[in-house]
């Protein structure tokens, strides 16, 4: 399968099933929701390493949110449903609490199973916070040094998707570059999902385990890293000279799909030779994105 | 469609009918229905000997007729909804755990008093002692809200405990007495004493007003959760204004001479507009 | 009086005369109980049910300026328990304190024709008999205040014992009462005069004057016995509630020496200390108080059981109160009557899973359970101390009905039922002439009262039909049939007459010159001038005074009365 000339490996991207959670962040201006948002998913790229993956959904008017602020709602995950709660609170604290006129609210679809972030957070009042409902949710006021914190008692927590990646092989660096560049910004209004890596963009990709360093439990892909072309068993076609991954985590399989279906075909562009992706054999991960599936219902580009 | 009571024949005494409530309506035929008791005074009656009854139960209920005489209507109802075509005596919804009452008219006193969920909605003004605890208990409102859209009498919200009052007039003297917790947002003017004895909750008014020698100012700030209530209240109905969501509140401490964990918050105009 | 009726078919319960559920007729005239009456008499078919003489509640408070103040600090019993007028019976209001027709209705559905209310101030006498007066269908009386009165302290102070006791009798014919009472004597003079003072042993000093609670105690004993009173003097021991108090309890039962005295609420006033120093909680005493009682005929006490719910504390023993204010339900009353009493009023609600509410419960029934003589530990709940008497129902299940028992003992705090004696007793199921005997014939014997609590011929005919049920809490809660006086007032479960009951009041004699000993302290500290001060008969209406005469020390079980 060809998209404008560049070939769709027949293959697919296997995602695994996390825990995810929507927080909406408002503040008095956009800037502040924003600071607070990128402090809150900064080094959260992959639970390898940082034990959550988070990122910027999407920044949201005024008319949007709860509080008639404007704010930004971020997606956050991990990969089990004990350590959800343990990071949001650990990094909510650390970044939405101490961001100056910041309130952070729920953002999924209520359900009755959820977690008590704001309940854990409200002991910073240290006596002195309270309680208030509104329309059936509690929210905690939190005294502090600006005025006053607002954040929602409990969280939805969902199953998420997380994992969801393509890799596009190009003839040079800059022509991968400008593909995933095109790709991100494609991608960047679908709901539902988020990018993690910086810029949305990995270079690193990973395989599982060592073939020399026992305890490390991810290292770099060789297969598909160029430098390494000759000296090991390389899955890089004729004349591929750089590779760039996106990865997607997101609220569940149709939004990672749609999302793949914008980035793949943004990034099907000159000096790109072939988009695939990376899976385990599919014995690891119940979600399988087929790249020619996708693609196949891809709209035509404009 | 719903079923219809009309009032035909206005009672001289106040009529006590607490099974003027959807549950207790649904499923009867008009005949069935019409031989709920009431209380006519000290006399028994039935629901019949004052209204004519029209319709088909199907959950909702309207009234129509000048019910200032009539007591106790949706007392204690926990599902449903109730339209009162009219004005209403005491007790309106008084210890209701569900469901939703709308009146066009104007309520007596005693409004939701001991309420613990569901909605009263008062278009016209209402009485004395609006969702507070009844004479003896410590405990008013436990829950739910009640939207008066004109003014109301004394102690609105006395022993409240929890939801959300909201007056869109004025109300009378000692708003919010002996307040336990819960939210009372006041658009018009407070009476005296408002937040007398106090404990815990919030009382927030968008007008000055003169406090208690037992308040003490803390601060003037614009707290996020205020909006999320005017914002709410917006959707409901009332007449908020941008400057009042946006809007900088003094906010002031007390009962001091209770936990004095409770406040009451003033809408700041000159704050406000400092605030650009 | 009603026209002749004969009960057939019934099996009786009357252990005064030695019936013990024998199947037999009671006729009944001009409210008499009589041998026989003209065949063509109403008849009720009893067949099926138990007959037994109409309860006596020795001791309550349903009646006076205290329970008025109970009723009106908590209305919200009222709008939750309303009770409608019907045909033949007034409205009134429920709750703990139910208002004085409901309260008269409730006993007499209940079974009960008589009860005594155990606590009236004298100047609260007036009072006191108006809300009797309209207290219907039962016959009352009420014990008088008087062991903390400043001017029988003077008096005993002064060691004027002969004018003491003709100052009690002039005390008790002003008030129209019908016996002493001793509520924590002593105490008031202290928690008057003394930041929150109390008395906390037989030997303390009561203030500036040369007594104590011992001589205090034993005077009125003395004096009871002396005027031959129908019913001793009603003690309220010292310490009630405090940890260790039964001591003091057994002390004052030794200061009686062979003479009659009646211990209230006993129940109250057998809690051992803690079992280890590093405890606070209240141990249970009852087994060294109920084997004092069993030793010693001349004593005699009601329980003051503890039943699981809402309750009102209502005591003239104000220290007490005053303590207990913060374990209620938020509301409080503490008052002060001039030269009389104090007073306290504490909503309360007991509950199965609290240690100390639930060992009070455990050592009320131990309490009746290790009771050798139950002509002698008789039933209460003091009313509505302990629970309301609405719960006596209950408690009688409790006390006949051995599975039940430990069901419920099964609910109850573990620790606390660990700690009372209850498991050891716990075999005991109580028989229909036992129960007989602690409701109806024990209490008329211990007051006196030589017409009630049996079915002998000239008796009072005031009879209950219950109607046999294995559910014994359920066959005690609402007799087919109460008759007061000879008329049927309940008929198949419905009053069928409106009618009042007596109140019943002593008239002992005293030297008429004690008035010009008195008369000096009214007109200096009291009120109300001396002249205004006793009750005159228009407060009575439908009085009935029980002689006094020189009392037995002890009467032998299961005698009749006369």
């Amino acid at each position: 399968m060809l998209v404008r000339g560049v070939l769709i490996e027949d293959t697919f991207a296997e995602a695994f099933t996390m825990r995810v959670a929507r927080l909406i962040i408002t503040g008095r201006t956009p800037r502040w929701a924003r600071e607070a948002a990128l402090k809150l998913t900064g080094f959260a790229t992959s639970v390898i390493g940082c034990k959550c993956e988070a990122g910027i959904e999407r920044e949201l008017s005024e008319g949007e949110t709860l509080d008639g602020r404007p704010g930004v709602s971020v997606l956050f995950l991990t990969m089990d449903k004990e350590s959800l709660p343990q990071q949001l609170i650990a990094r909510i604290g650390q970044t939405v609490l101490t961001c100056p006129t910041t309130a952070c609210f729920d953002g999924l679809p209520d359900v009755p199973d959820r977690l008590p972030v704001g309940k854990a957070l409200r002991v910073f009042g240290d006596g002195f916070q309270g309680s208030k409902v509104v329309g059936g949710k509690r929210y905690w006021r939190l005294p502090v040094m600006e005025g006053e914190f607002l954040v929602e008692e409990t969280f939805v927590m969902q199953k998420g998707v997380g994992g969801g990646n393509f890799l596009i092989l190009a003839t040079d660096a800059d022509a991968a570059l400008a593909a995933a560049e095109a790709a991100v910004a494609a991608m960047a209004s679908q709901p539902g999902v988020i990018l993690p890596f910086p810029g949305g963009v990995v270079r690193s990709g990973s395989k599982v385990g060592s073939k020399r360093y026992k305890k490390m439990i991810a290292t770099t892909n060789d297969a598909f890293s160029p430098t390494l072309r000759g000296i090991t068993e390389s899955q890089l076609p004729e004349g591929v000279n750089s590779v760039l991954e996106i990865v997607l985590d997101g609220t569940d399989g149709p939004a990672i799909e749609a999302a793949m279906r914008r980035g793949i075909d943004a990034a099907c562009r000159p000096g790109v030779k072939a988009i695939t992706a990376g899976n385990y054999g599919g014995k690891l991960g119940p979600h399988h994105f087929h790249l020619r599936r996708i693609m196949g219902g891809a709209p035509r580009p404009a | 469609m719903s079923l219809d009571l009309t009032l035909r024949a206005a009672p001289t005494v106040p009529l006590e009918a607490e099974v003027l409530s959807p549950a207790r309506l649904a499923g009867l035929s008009a005949a069935e229905a019409a031989k709920l008791p009431v209380v006519h005074g000290n006399e028994r009656a039935d629901v019949g000997d004052f209204f004519r009854i029209g319709g088909a139960a199907d959950g909702q209920l309207d009234i129509t007729g000048d019910l200032s005489m009539v007591k106790r209507i949706g007392a204690g109802m926990a599902e449903g909804r109730m339209v009162v075509h009219g004005s209403v005596g005491m007790h309106l919804g008084a210890g209701m755990s569900g469901g939703e009452i709308v009146v066009e008219g104007h309520a007596g006193d005693w409004v939701g008093a001991e309420m613990s969920g569901g909605r009263i909605v008062v278009k016209g003004n209402a009485g004395h002692m609006l969702g507070s605890a009844r004479r003896g208990t410590p405990v008013g409102m436990r829950g739910g809200e009640i939207l008066v859209f004109g003014n109301v009498g004394n102690e609105a919200g006395n022993g409240m405990r929890r939801g959300l009052i909201a007056i869109g007039g004025d109300t009378g003297d000692f708003a919010a007495v002996n307040m336990l917790a819960g939210s009372i947002v006041v658009l018009g003017h407070l009476g005296s004493r408002p937040g007398a004895g106090m404990k815990r909750g919030s009382l927030i008014a968008m007008h000055p007003a003169e406090l208690l020698p037992t308040f003490s100012y803390a601060c003037t700030y614009a707290p996020v959760f205020v909006r999320l209530y005017l914002r709410h209240l917006r959707r409901l109905g009332f007449d908020i204004a941008d400057s009042q969501v946006n809007g900088s509140y003094q906010r002031w401490c007390g009962d001091g001479i209770e936990l004095n964990r409770g406040e009451v918050l003033l809408f700041d105009a000159a704050g406000t507009a400092s605030r650009g | 009086m009603g026209s002749p009726l004969r009960i057939v078919n019934g099996r009786v319960y009357d252990p005064a005369n030695g019936v013990d559920g024998a199947v037999r007729d009671v006729c009944i005239r001009d409210g008499e109980i009589v041998v026989d009456v003209p065949p063509d008499a109403k008849r009720i078919d009893a067949t099926g049910m138990v007959v037994m003489p109409g309860g006596i509640d020795i001791h309550c408070h349903i009646a006076g300026p205290k329970v008025n103040l109970a009723r009106k600090v908590q209305p919200e019993n009222h709008y939750g328990d309303v009770q409608l007028r019907t045909r033949l019976t007034r409205s009134g209001t429920g709750g703990t304190v139910p208002s004085t027709f409901a309260t008269g209705y409730r006993y007499a559905a209940l079974g009960y024709t008589t009860a005594m209310e155990a606590a009236v101030t004298p100047l609260g006498a007036r009072h006191a008999l108006e809300e009797l007066h309209d207290t219907p269908v039962i016959d009352k009386g009420f014990y008088v205040l008087v062991g903390n009165s400043v001017l029988l302290y003077r008096l005993l102070h002064e060691g004027r014992r002969e004018e003491f006791r003709h100052a009690l009798a002039w005390w008790l014919n002003a008030t129209k009462a019908y016996a002493p009472k001793l509520v924590n004597p002593g105490a008031d003079e202290l928690w008057k005069g003394y930041r929150n003072a109390n008395v906390t042993s037989l030997d303390d000093k009561i203030g500036a004057l040369d007594l104590t609670p011992r001589r205090v105690i034993a005077a009125f004993i003395e004096a009871a016995n002396e005027l031959g009173l129908p019913h001793p003097v009603h003690i309220h021991c010292n310490n009630l509630g405090h940890s260790g108090n039964f001591e003091t309890t057994l002390e004052t039962m030794r200061l009686a020496e062979g003479r009659r005295a009646h211990i209230a609420h006993i129940q109250f006033h057998s809690y051992g200390a803690a079992a280890a120093k590093s405890q606070s909680n209240p141990t249970s005493r009852a087994r060294d108080i109920v084997e004092f009682i069993n030793a010693h005929p001349n004593i005699s006490a009601d329980v003051g059981a503890v039943m699981f719910g809402r309750s009102t504390i209502m005591t003239a023993d104000a220290p007490l109160a005053y303590m207990l204010r913060r374990f209620g339900t938020g509301k409080w009353v503490n008052a002060d009557t001039e030269n009389e009493s104090g007073c306290g009023i504490v909503p309360f609600i007991y509950q199965d899973r609290v240690y100390t509410n639930a060992l009070q419960w455990a050592i009320g029934l131990e309490l009746l359970l290790c009771s050798a003589d139950p002509w002698r530990v008789v039933f209460s709940t003091d009313h509505p101390n302990g629970g309301s008497f609405m719960s006596y129902p209950r408690l009688i299940r409790l006390l006949m009905d051995r599975e039940f028992r430990k069901e419920q003992m099964a609910r109850v705090n573990q620790k606390a039922l660990n700690q009372s004696g209850l498991r050891d007793c716990q075999e005991r199921e109580y028989t229909l002439s036992e129960i007989a005997i602690i409701t109806r014939a024990g209490p008329a014997r211990l007051l006196g009262l030589a017409a009630k609590g049996h079915l002998g011929v000239g008796a009072d005919a005031d009879v209950t039909i219950y109607e046999e049920d294995a559910n014994k809490e359920k066959m005690f809660s609402a007799p087919r049939y109460v008759i007061k006086d000879g008329e049927l007032a309940i008929e198949d479960h419905e009053f069928r007459v409106s009618r009042e009951g007596r109140t019943l009041q002593v008239a002992p004699e005293y030297d008429r010159g004690i008035e010009q000993v008195l008369e000096p302290f009214f007109e200096d500290f009291y009120t109300v001038r001396f002249a205004n001060y006793p009750v005159d008969e228009r407060y009575a209406p439908h009085a009935q005074i029980i002689p006094t005469a020189p009392q037995a020390a002890t009467s032998p079980a299961g005698s009749a009365p006369r």
